[in-house]
């Protein structure tokens, strides 16, 4: 019983206390702008890189959970002809996914904040409760990065990011980004139209991180097939901090939960 | 997101979206929006949500320049201001308004719909924002640390009042003009009055400046709680709308406590100036619930402890219900396990007949030292185990392996893991060596594989860090792969017990939904949420009920999913079944008891009907084919269950009472099972033989034996004393001990109960204590309306009848439950239909749901027709099926809830048999008249009991031969039921 309490007293907030700074920690590195000072967010510029050809070279910019900046060349595959995008000048492009982890991080560290070293924490299941309730969310935080929403191709057809470039987009060409772990992605495909005649197999694709060729889809009255993939990526070292610091404090938060949990199943407790 | 009924508890509409919302507003701008209605979501996603109230389709989405989260939203309705608008804070602390009424038709037309206004607050985790209707004019803002006053117009701050250090303010509410009531995390709240100069005394001052400086708040009263502020409070407010039009402050904690003040609507200071506080005005906890109503709330199994000892000292702790062999395995607290038989068990704990009790055949089995955490039955889902398997978890690391017929121990795994969390068996095509294995999960996130032939521990993988949530077997390679809660996979080799990968992220993903993608490789699936609340017992943020609603309606599906599972395997399956539902209170644990009533009814009927072969086989098929194209809605009933329970070791002794009522087959079966264990691979055979031959003869008794323990539940007792008693003796259906509680069963796996003490708030007749199970008042009104418009069947039906009582009885049995399912299909019908036909047109839509109707009605009169043939000649089919279908559709449309039909029409059905009975039982048995009046001798009930068991066992026979001589009214039903759909349509 002695050792429960020193438990529930002293190393409870210990591991709170670390977890504080681990998950702080890594809450800078989504360079916030909390601060109020919206310049302090500083901008990154990362190079996007293929594994083999070199059909699509460019360079993006990113500042906190926006992209700012996104300069791609594209060299089409048959004709050899350059094509170059870029965003516009007063658009930015948010990363649904930073954003959200940013967000899920900082919920963490406002339960973990609450129960600040005066708390006295009086039973093992109201650890076990804050620990559920700060796993949740970090392992919400972690999801966000390490899973890339599944899109169909009409949601990325008709999504803002299309009307973001100067000069326009061709028609024919359709672009996401996406975050995969520690990787910003950009996806290009290029389409054909499927002529009304030969449209008998057709058969529209699903939700998807990365459609292959082939798919086909409809969008605004006219259908069309993918008729090629180009996917580029850039490692951002501080989403690979993030991820780590994630996973570190959730092992932290079940290494707590366990403890209290031996406790408990020694005396046939009643939660409450 | 679900859409429920809250009279009736009916779960209306679901759907999963990949969003998670904190807060939903219902908003309807009544002259310019056709349909039902919006709601107003927000949530861990950008923005705000809009979505249709009806379908729960999502319509559209208000944007913003910089979206972000948002935290915090409220409409804004005034009269002055002429435009519904949407007031949001965002996580960052950004005050963004959108107009609703304005805006709907763009919404509608699906164009972007930006906000009208933006305005940083800077203030972060804003937890409310509320518009004060009164003035029309003030804003609060409720963040953690501070609350705020805005101005509307222009919103500009008017006053800031910072929090107590160690506090957290949680939210707020306008309770007048200038007057507001905040709450905090910690279950206090307070009561502000906004004072303003004489200068800004008319609501409108021209000069906004003026107000602005001198609004000041002032502490009136405040509440707060005394004890128990370790659990998060959620708190709330609300208005009255009926008499006596109460100002409610409401405090929800996660143990189950929900506490009541009343706001005065003056609120005032003391006399010197310093806050007042308010009283408490109520304080209940679901747990008081089952306290108050103990009579009702004792353990399943403890009638079986209290009759020999007395003594109530272990609370089950796992249970599982065998239908193949009805039998009910209660784990203990203390480390006992009890087998008793399933129907039986709850007859006796339910009924009120002494014959029942004592009788009852249980066995404990004795091998834990501490709690039993999870029970498992291998045999009943997967052949391959044999039947005399079963197998205990216990909280001291033990897994036992028991033989279930005679009680002695296999063997014992002591596993040195922790508490047992689960034991689970391997998948159908999974096959070790030409052996199964079963694996189970310890409270130290191992997963042990264990081998029961060999009576060996194959693997102990030890490795995991995260609790473990999936287990999966990869029949081609020997492996176990294992995933975890972090998302990991571990990935094992079961004959080397060596570990051969351990994966995360998407890697880990694919190798889980691989082994889901084969077809050949069978998942066994553990769910996260009961495996939490088994292991932690430890309820999560909010456990409303409905959080502990979710965790069942899992495992009724689950159930339903296996149960299906079998009927194609062609064993015939009971439809009942007991299911444990565990709270996080311990005290509070209890069972449900399931009734599947189209399962039933077919049970009954075709063991009834058995010697018609053509037309019985015709209508069979007619009703899988209605149980499947309607959405399967159950009506079940419930007990609660305090679990308790105590040792004992009776033995044995009890089979030959139960020999005496069930039939001889079933005794065969059953002490072919106690003999066992000699040779088991040859008994095995042999006895499943058995089982499957005389599988029809048990299920007419158990099925029987199923309707009137579900009609006891549902017949309000105690209306006409000489009813009830006729009912007890003649139809043999009994008293109930103590009323139940009902639950429904809704949109597959919805689930939603009643509480132990339903009774007292429902109906106010708690007094009354011969009135018992009433589900409310309306009973007796609609049970009057029903009598009268099916008028003209009592004639009809009081012609004498030529059967003996033991057969008419059983008849009648049947008849009510007909009726009973009748309603349930109609009740059910419309509702599931509409949905379906929503996008026709309106004309059509009525008629098809007529034409729905009418198919079902057709199916299923035509059983219906068959029976009522014997029990009268002539019947009037068409008056009948229209008047009865009639009164029904009105009443479900009205809103009628369908326990409350249900018990309507059991009432008046039962007054008009017991009617007929009555005459008859002056013309043929002068001493059951005698006994009329009077509260029935005990004597006498059961010598007339044992009477009508009897005549229970020889029904069959003679319902066949009654058949088989009229092959006249055989020939008819399908013709009849022709006709009947057509004059309709």
């Amino acid at each position: 019983e002695e050792e429960f309490k020193w438990l529930l007293q002293e190393e409870v907030h210990a591991v709170l206390k670390q977890l504080q700074d681990i998950l702080k920690e890594a809450s800078h590195r989504f360079a916030l702008p909390a601060g109020g000072a919206e310049g302090a967010a500083k901008q990154e510029s990362f190079v996007l890189s293929t594994a083999g050809t070199d059909q699509v070279k460019g360079v993006l910019t990113l500042q906190g959970d926006a992209l700012c900046q996104a300069d791609v060349n594209l060299k089409m595959p048959r004709s050899n002809q350059l094509l170059h995008f870029a965003f516009r000048e007063d658009k930015q492009w948010k990363l649904q996914q930073i954003q959200d982890a940013r967000n899920h991080v900082n919920q963490a560290i406002y339960l973990l904040m609450k129960r600040d070293v005066n708390y006295h924490f009086k039973t093992g299941s109201e650890v076990l409760k804050l620990m559920d309730a700060v796993m949740l969310q970090l392992s919400r935080a972690r999801n966000r990065l390490t899973t890339p929403a599944t899109l169909t191709l009409p949601e990325i057809a008709s999504s803002g990011l299309t009307r973001m470039f100067a000069p326009a987009l061709p028609p024919d060409i359709l672009v996401n980004f996406y975050i995969n772990l520690n990787k910003l992605c950009l996806t290009i495909y290029q389409l054909h139209v499927l002529q009304p005649s030969t449209t008998k197999n057709f058969k529209p694709a699903g939700g998807s991180i990365l459609h292959n060729p082939g798919a086909m889809f409809e969008f605004g009255n006219q259908r069309y097939e993918v008729s090629h993939v180009h996917k580029v990526e850039c490692v951002v070292p501080w989403l690979n901090d993030a991820l780590v610091f994630f996973t570190v404090s959730l092992q932290l938060c079940q290494q707590l939960k366990d403890k209290i949990s031996v406790f408990s199943s020694y005396w046939n407790y009643k939660p409450y | 997101m679900c859409v429920w009924n809250v009279a009736s508890g009916q779960c209306i509409e679901n759907t999963k979206l990949p969003y998670r919302h904190t807060a939903i507003y219902y908003y309807h701008c009544s002259f310019r929006m056709t349909g039902e209605g919006w709601l107003l979501c927000c949530g861990e996603y950008q923005d705000v949500l809009i979505i249709d109230a009806k379908t729960l389709g999502v319509l559209h989405t208000l944007s913003s320049q910089s979206s972000d989260w948002i935290n915090c939203m409220c409409i804004v309705h005034s009269a002055r201001i002429q435009e519904d608008s949407l007031v949001a804070v965002s996580i960052t602390g950004v005050l963004k308004v959108w107009e609703l009424s304005s805006s709907l038709t763009s919404i509608q037309e699906r164009q972007d719909v930006c906000e009208k206004e933006s305005k940083s607050l800077d203030c972060l985790n804003c937890q409310a924002i509320r518009f004060c209707t009164y003035t029309e004019r003030l804003l609060l803002v409720v963040s953690s640390v501070c609350w705020q006053v805005y101005d509307y117009c222009d919103f500009s701050l008017l006053c800031t009042e910072f929090s107590k250090s160690g506090q957290c303010f949680a939210g707020g509410e306008v309770l007048a003009a200038y007057r507001l009531i905040i709450w905090t995390e910690d279950g206090y709240s307070y009561i502000y009055q906004l004072l303003n100069s004489g200068l800004s005394k008319s609501i409108y001052p021209a000069d906004g400046k003026v107000l602005k400086e001198t609004v000041y708040p002032h502490l009136l009263c405040f509440t707060g709680l005394k004890e128990n502020k370790s659990f998060p409070f959620v708190m709330g407010f609300l208005n009255e709308r009926k008499e006596p039009f109460y100002k409610i402050l409401f405090s929800g904690e996660a143990s189950g406590r929900i506490t009541l003040w009343h706001v005065p609507d003056v609120p005032a200071s003391m006399f010197d100036g310093s806050p007042k506080e308010i009283p408490i005005a109520a304080i209940w906890s679901l747990q008081d619930n089952f306290d108050k109503n103990l009579s009702m709330s004792e353990g399943i199994i403890d009638h079986l402890c209290a009759s020999k000892y007395g003594i109530e000292s272990a609370v089950v702790t796992s249970s599982v219900y065998i239908p193949s062999l009805d039998k009910l395995v209660c784990g203990c607290e203390n480390g006992k396990i009890f087998v008793t038989l399933g129907l039986k068990t709850v007859r006796a704990r339910l009924l009120e007949n002494v014959s029942l009790k004592g009788n009852l055949s249980h066995k404990v089995l004795n091998g834990h030292s501490s709690r039993v955490t999870c029970l498992l039955y291998p045999h009943d889902n997967s052949v391959k185990f044999d039947p005399s398997w079963l197998l205990s978890g216990g909280q001291d690391s033990v897994v036992i392996c028991w033989n279930i017929f005679t009680g002695e121990i296999l063997h014992q795994f002591i596993l040195q893991a922790g508490t047992v969390i689960e034991l689970l068996r391997s998948p159908e095509n999974f096959k070790f060596k030409d052996h199964s294995i079963v694996c189970c999960v310890c409270n130290d996130h191992s997963v042990a594989i264990l081998h029961l032939q060999k009576k060996e521990c194959l693997l102990h993988a030890r490795k995991h860090l995260f609790p473990v949530k999936k287990i999966k077997f990869d029949p081609v390679e020997n492996l176990l792969i294992v995933g975890c809660e972090d998302d990991s996979v571990y990935v094992w080799e079961i004959e080397t017990g060596t570990l051969e990968r351990h994966e995360t992220g998407e890697i880990a993903k694919a190798i889980l939904s691989s082994i889901e993608d084969s077809e050949y490789l069978v998942a066994d699936a553990l769910l996260p949420i009961s495996q939490e609340s088994k292991r932690n017992k430890n309820p999560e943020y909010k456990s409303s009920s409905s959080y502990k609603l979710g965790m069942v309606s899992y495992n009724l599906t689950h159930t339903e999913k296996s149960s299906d599972k079998i009927m194609d395997n062609s064993l015939i399956r009971q439809p009942f079944t007991v299911l444990p539902v565990k709270t996080k209170w311990n005290s509070a644990n209890f069972h449900i008891l399931l009734f599947d009533l189209e399962k039933l009814l077919e049970l009954l009927l075709s063991s009834q009907l058995c010697g018609l072969k053509s037309s019985n086989s015709f209508h069979n098929l007619d009703t899988i084919e209605r149980a499947k194209s309607t959405t399967e809605k159950r009506a079940l009933t419930l007990k609660r269950n305090k679990t308790a329970g105590s040792i004992s070791t009776v033995d044995g002794q009890v089979d030959a009472v139960c020999a005496n009522q069930v039939s001889g087959d079933t005794n065969a079966v059953r002490s072919l099972e106690e003999s066992g264990g000699i040779k088991r691979q040859k008994k095995m055979k042999s006895s499943r033989k058995i089982r499957m031959q005389s599988s029809g003869n048990i299920d007419v008794d158990i099925a029987t034996d199923t309707a009137k323990l579900l009609l006891s539940c549902l017949l309000p007792w105690g209306v006409d004393e000489e009813i009830d008693n006729l009912c007890v003796r003649h139809l043999d259906i009994l008293r109930l001990q103590c009323p139940v509680s009902f639950g429904l069963l809704s949109n597959e796996s919805h689930i939603s109960l009643m509480l132990p003490g339903w009774k007292c708030t429902d109906c106010g007749v708690l007094e009354e204590h011969t009135l018992s199970n009433l589900f409310s008042n309306r009973v007796f009104d609609l049970s009057n309306k029903y009598l009268a418009a099916t008028e003209g069947q009592t004639e009809t039906k009081e012609e004498p009848v030529n059967n003996t009582y033991g057969a008419k009885g059983s008849e009648t049995v049947i008849f009510l439950f007909n009726r009973i399912a009748l309603i349930n299909r109609i009740i059910n019908m419309p509702s599931a239909d509409t949905s379906e036909i929503e996008s026709s047109h309106r004309s059509e839509s009525v008629h098809d749901k007529w034409r729905n109707m009418e198919a079902a009605m057709s199916s299923f009169s035509s059983f219906y027709g068959e029976l009522s043939s014997k029990t009268s000649k002539h019947h009037s089919p068409d008056f009948r099926r229209g008047s009865l279908l009639k009164l029904i559709c009105c009443w479900s449309d009205q809103s009628i809830k369908i326990i409350e039909a249900m018990q309507a029409v059991l009432l008046a059905e039962v007054q008009r048999t017991t009617k007929t009975l009555r005459k008859t039982a002056v013309y043929r048995e002068p001493l059951a008249i005698v006994e009329n009046g009077n509260v029935s001798a005990l004597k006498h009930g059961k010598s007339s009991n044992s009477a009508n068991f009897q005549d229970v066992e020889d029904v069959p026979d003679r319902c066949v031969l009654e058949e088989s001589e009229s092959p006249d009214d055989m020939k008819a039903h399908p013709w009849i039921s022709k006709v009947c759909s057509c004059k309709v349509c």
